[in-house]
């Protein structure tokens, strides 16, 4: 009678021993898998690679990859030669140059327009500005591929409030005007060998004057806007190696320059410019 | 078989010899700029980029016409185009690489099962849809295009309700922030140009309808710019001569993909169908050697090879295939041809399409959309009330439950009424001799014997002789039915003889009919 159960707790132990250990193996590999998939969201580069990504992480790989071959990828609503990554350092994150982590900050109200726009407002403005281009329909795929993109890179920051390096350095008064004579002196020895004497860019070095560069209604073309863009990001590599007067007085010259009209002003022109080659 | 199905499958040019060269050049033409709006709204409609529509104007065509051997002009289509969008929205966003990716493994399913049709010589099974059906399909596909259309003209973003009234309300109660009114007019000034436009040519109608929503486009915008209107362009087309893709076929996009596999099969069939209804007019009224079975072949494979040509499936085009033949084309030349003229206009047309508003391209295709519902086909089918009930029934369907359920309703009705007539039996009676003679006329097999009970127990107490020499059929359960009536009238004393002729006597005799039961040769029966 005694030695019935004893047997039979034996046996059991022996049987359950690779079945604890099973079960142990597996907690900790849910353990594990459940705290990657907490801390650890994607990489861009893992995504790239991925065969197969849901829809919002295909629209993600597409954003990423319209901001790094806009001519490619959005040639649709494209009219210049530009794309996002020229001004959105770094695919749009690197601080001080435009970063793309700003979704938490939509919808708001802008100035530029008089009226609140969400984030897909905002991107296409930057076709129909920036890109000199078409504004896409709302829906348009590229529109929600860059808003998934913006969406990605924005994980993490405080919704409503401005992420650290938004925009560019708001750079303080010089006391003096900025000067566009001096401003050339300043392209011809530091900008020309990147961006061409006449503006034109050389290889991937974008355009930043002529009829393949932003229009005469894109953020760039406002003085403080471009200064505080050059002092902290140019020449490239070298961010803030020129002084405050030298970013205002090269922004001042870039402005001087010809490039395509503002699509608010002179319908006409516009028209021309567009339907002619 | 196997040596046969290849010489079907090879593209024969035996059309080649005598054909009529300028009349084919200049139909191929015309077919090529009516294609255009039309590649570019069905794209919409599937909810891709205009570019796809024209690569499937060009090479769905193509395909088409060099492997099969019709006058057809096969292409972008409208029903297959709003199957596709609705079959892949589930999935992803519209427009989105991984809706892409699906559209193209849709395609790949349909041009497969389009080659299975083909394989398993189901050509003639689509005989079975009648006219009316394929008249409501229509309808209702044109009923969807204009509340497709409405989204671009009014400047919408898409939006889908269950049902079309539930839009309707929504566009009216709320006009003032939903409606654009610049997109609006040019919608307007292209749906009157067409109207007015078709009083003068009813060919290029289309033409100028374009046209006028262009000019109405360009005004907008020199005198408003687009950041105020918000008006939709077409945009610049990344265009390529060949643009070949890799469909991407991985073991998630199978796995995900089932879910595709009933679309797929409503879309080869109504693809199909729309073809060989074309097909079979053509056969019947001019004097082309035509092969169905080839044109299903050339369809399917023409579909098959639709995404490895960045373009999604299409079918036979009623209107296309329409001016192609009044212009006199009578060889698959005028395809070929219009498939080359695509892609030189495209490439001029690029540029001056890109400043196309969408509201122009809609107001066109609503144009369209009026078309195909036309009010002459209820009268026309008026008189034969089951006509009359497939169409209405097919059309409301396809209004109120989409066009796949509007599809399968249609089908099921015209078979069952095909059914309900080949099951029914023409009885005639007289007397003869001491008993009477009963003529059948029709198909006695499993479903229309139950007709015949009735008449044998109100018969069978006499003699009984009955003419099958008009039916055309005769299966086992009928076979049955008579061994056991005749055993049933022997109790009552009474014969049954059946007048046969020699073939239906073996294959009577072979399928085990009761000796009780007398036969009767025709001749015997006429000598007395």
């Amino acid at each position: 009678m005694s030695h019935k159960p004893l047997r039979r707790i034996v046996i059991s132990k022996v049987d359950t021993l690779p079945a604890i250990n099973a079960l142990f193996l597996l907690f900790a590999l849910f353990a594990a898998v459940s705290s990657f998939a907490q801390t650890a969201s994607p990489s861009i580069e893992q995504l790239v690679n991925e065969p197969f990504l849901d829809d919002y992480y295909s629209n993600v790989v597409l954003g990423y990859k319209i901001v790094n071959d806009t001519q490619h990828f959005a040639s649709r609503y494209v009219g210049n030669g530009l794309n996002c990554k020229n001004c959105h350092l770094e695919s749009g994150t690197k601080k001080d140059a435009l970063p793309l982590n700003v979704a938490g900050m939509y919808p708001k109200w802008r100035a530029k327009n008089g009226k609140r726009n969400g984030i897909g407002l905002r991107i296409r403005e930057c076709f129909i500005y920036s890109m000199d281009g078409i504004m896409p329909p709302d829906d348009a795929p590229e529109v929600l591929a860059i808003a998934a993109y913006v969406t990605f890179l924005s994980q993490g920051e405080v919704l409503g409030a401005e992420p650290e390096g938004r925009g560019v350095p708001t750079l303080p008064e010089t006391g003096y005007d900025p000067n566009p004579a001096n401003g050339r002196a300043v392209y011809m020895s530091q900008c020309a060998s990147c961006h061409g004497e006449q503006g034109q860019g050389v290889g991937a070095n974008p355009p930043v004057w002529g009829m393949d560069s932003y229009n005469r209604g894109a953020g760039m073309n406002r003085i403080r806007e471009a200064a505080g863009f050059i002092w902290a990001n140019m020449p490239l590599g070298q961010d803030r190696s020129l002084t405050h007067q030298q970013a205002f007085d090269v922004a001042a010259y870039l402005n001087l320059q010809y490039r395509p009209s503002d699509p608010r002003q002179s319908k006409f022109l516009k028209l021309l410019e567009d339907l002619l080659p | 078989m196997i040596p046969a199905l290849l010489k079907e499958a090879l593209p024969s040019f035996a059309w080649a010899g005598e054909m009529n060269w300028r009349g084919e050049v200049f139909a191929g033409f015309v077919g090529a700029i009516l294609v255009i709006p039309q590649g570019i709204t069905f794209a919409y409609l599937a909810g891709l980029q205009p570019e796809y529509g024209l690569y499937g104007a060009i090479f769905v065509t193509l395909f088409t016409s060099i492997l099969g051997g019709s006058s057809m002009m096969s292409g972008p289509n409208t029903a297959v185009a709003i199957l596709i969008g609705s079959a892949v929205l589930p999935l992803a966003g519209r427009g989105s690489p991984v809706y892409i990716d699906y559209v193209f493994i849709l395609c790949l399913m349909v041009g497969l099962v389009q080659l299975l049709f083909w394989l398993l010589r189901g050509a003639r099974l689509f005989q079975y849809i009648s006219p009316s059906a394929i008249s409501g399909i229509s309808a209702g596909a044109g009923f969807l295009i204009i509340m497709a259309s409405l989204d671009s003209i009014l400047n919408l973003s898409t939006f889908n309700t269950t049902f079309f009234y539930e839009k309707l309300y929504v566009i009216l109660s709320d006009a003032e922030n939903l409606v654009s009114p610049y997109s609006l007019a040019i919608g307007l000034v292209t749906i009157l140009g067409g109207f007015v436009g078709r009083r003068y040519s009813h060919r290029y109608f289309l033409i100028v309808a374009v046209a006028c929503g262009y000019a109405a486009g360009l005004l907008v915008s020199f005198i408003w710019p687009q950041p105020l209107t918000e008006l939709e362009y077409l945009g610049r087309m990344p265009l390529e001569w060949l643009p070949l893709n890799m469909p991407t076929v991985n073991i998630e996009y199978l796995m995900t993909s089932i879910q595709l596999v009933p679309y797929a099969v409503t879309i080869a069939f109504i693809g199909l169908a729309q073809s060989l209804v074309i097909v079979r007019e053509l056969k019947m009224t001019t004097d082309q050697a035509i092969d169905l079975d080839k044109e299903v072949y050339a369809q399917g494979m023409a579909n098959f090879l639709a995404p490895f040509f960045s373009t999604f499936a299409g079918s036979g085009s009623f209107n296309r295939s329409k001016a192609n033949r009044s212009l006199g084309a009578s060889t698959p030349l005028s395809g070929i041809v219009a498939a080359g003229f695509v892609l030189l206009l495209i490439t001029f047309l690029g540029p001056i399409l890109t400043y196309m508003p969408m509201a122009a391209m809609a107001g066109t295709l609503f144009i369209v959309g009026l078309d195909m519902i036309k009010w002459s086909d209820v009268k026309h089918y008026a008189p034969e009330k089951t006509e009359l009930a497939t169409y209405l029934a097919t059309f409301i369907g396809i209004l109120f439950f989409g066009l796949a359920t509007g599809i399968a309703i249609a089908v099921l009705l015209s078979v069952s009424v095909f059914l309900l007539r080949i099951s029914q039996l023409e009885l005639a009676e007289e007397p003869h001799k001491n008993g009477s003679l009963l003529k059948i006329k029709g198909s006695l097999f499993y479903a229309s014997v139950a007709h015949l009970t009735e008449k044998f127990r109100r018969l069978r107490e006499r003699d009984l002789t009955i003419d099958l020499q008009y039916t055309t059929h005769i299966d086992q359960s009928a076979v049955d039915f008579f061994s056991h009536e005749a055993q049933t009238m022997l109790e009552h004393d009474s014969r049954l003889t059946l007048i046969v002729n020699s073939k239906q006597r073996n294959f009577l005799v072979g399928l085990g009919l009761h000796n009780s039961v007398k036969l009767l040769s025709v001749t015997e029966a006429e000598v007395r």
